[in-house]
């Protein structure tokens, strides 16, 4: 019986240490609001390193591991290439001009942090980087569209560590059983 | 210094240790990382947290952004490093072994199974993060709103999120926050 969706490593064509940097410095670099974009854009579009297929599948599997889901998408695609040294390679350049410029920003904030206009400005930044927060959550939901039990367990996440302010690690040691527990039982016996 | 070496390493151990639990990315450990550095650890007040975490989204780059900037908050340019190691390092592994083992368990139903029940979880999660910053953010009716509409111009339109935070700033320029 053929598996009506098989996962299989996409190939990747030979990439230098050297492009590989390049790419994630550049995906970093232009990540304002969020890497993903930039991460399919450069990989896919533009370095043709992978198709979209392959890409969401590997992003799929980046979003299920511990850890920001484009940090593990360099990790994956640099072991991929170069091994370790590739994962650091490729991790190194995501990061490096992201925090570079955050701290270069952030030196400067503290000397304006008293600046009330500057105060006012970052309030509503603040609001506003809540909603895009809140926003990227209801996307999700709209674009997987999950299950009731799966809606049972996203919703008790929710208001144990939102709103309860539980502490993440037992919420997740629980919940990660009894999703997969629930998984596990509606899904139909294979052969 | 003794005590400085103290602080880093408490940087380390606690990011460290929050890296592995991020199951959604940084911004699902939001609310840990909040109860940590300013429940337990006191490194800051609440209202700073959410002003960090602004700042974290007016920059390029992963959301990690936030766990460098408390680390330089906390102690300066060698705690930012040490913190984004800690926070990025231990997951950095874990996705590493666990691509080595995915390879092989391509064809098993149980990785399907895991997938399935974890990404409700981190989306979850992730609403969670939002709630706690939307709780410390939302200090008017102004701020209120403006997450609100944010929320909605994330959800449904495909703008680019920096004219969002843009808007958002200038909206608390005008007073508006």
């Amino acid at each position: 019986m053929a598996a009506h969706k098989t996962v299989t490593a996409p190939v990747l064509p030979p990439i230098t240490r050297r492009a590989l940097f390049a790419s994630f410095l550049k995906m970093g670099l232009l990540g304002f609001g969020g890497v993903l974009p930039w991460a399919r854009r450069v990989i896919v579009d533009e370095r043709r390193w992978l198709d979209d297929r392959d890409f969401a599948e590997l992003i799929g599997l980046c979003q299920v591991l511990p850890g920001p889901n484009v940090v593990n998408l360099s990790v994956i695609i640099g072991a991929r290439t170069h091994g370790p040294v590739g994962a650091l390679i490729a991790v190194t350049g995501i990061l490096l001009v992201p925090v570079a410029l955050m701290l270069l920003i952030a030196t400067g904030y503290a000397s304006v942090a008293q600046d009330p206009l500057t105060r006012n400005a970052i309030a509503g930044a603040s609001a506003a980087a809540a909603g895009l927060i809140l926003g990227t959550a209801v996307r999700l939901l709209l674009q997987t569209r999950p299950p009731p039990r799966g809606l049972l367990t996203g919703g008790a996440a929710f208001i144990a560590v939102g709103i309860l302010q539980w502490p993440l690690l037992w919420v997740i040691a629980v919940l990660i059983v009894v999703g997969v527990a629930a998984e596990w039982s509606a899904t139909p016996t294979r052969r | 210094m003794p005590a400085d070496l103290h602080v880093l390493t408490e940087i380390a151990v606690r990011f460290g240790a929050l890296s592995l639990v991020a199951i959604g990315g940084i911004n699902a450990i939001v609310p840990d990382i909040h109860r940590v550095v300013v429940d337990v650890e006191g490194w800051m007040t609440s209202a700073q947290f959410a002003d960090l975490f602004a700042l974290a989204q007016l920059a390029p780059g992963p959301n990690a952004m936030i766990v460098a900037l408390i680390g330089w908050k906390v102690a300066g340019i060698v705690g930012a490093v040490i913190a984004t190691i800690a926070a990025c390092g231990p997951s950095s592994v874990a996705c590493y072994i666990a691509w080595q083992w995915s390879d092989r368990l391509q064809h098993s139903p149980l990785r399907a199974i895991v997938q399935r029940a974890l990404s409700p979880l981190a989306i979850g999660l992730i609403l969670a993060s939002g709630y706690t910053l939307a709780r410390g953010a939302g200090r008017s009716p102004g701020a209120l709103a403006l997450t609100l509409i944010a929320t909605a111009m994330l959800a449904w339109t495909r703008i680019n999120p920096v004219w969002v935070l843009l808007a958002g700033a200038a909206a608390g320029l005008a007073g508006l926050a």
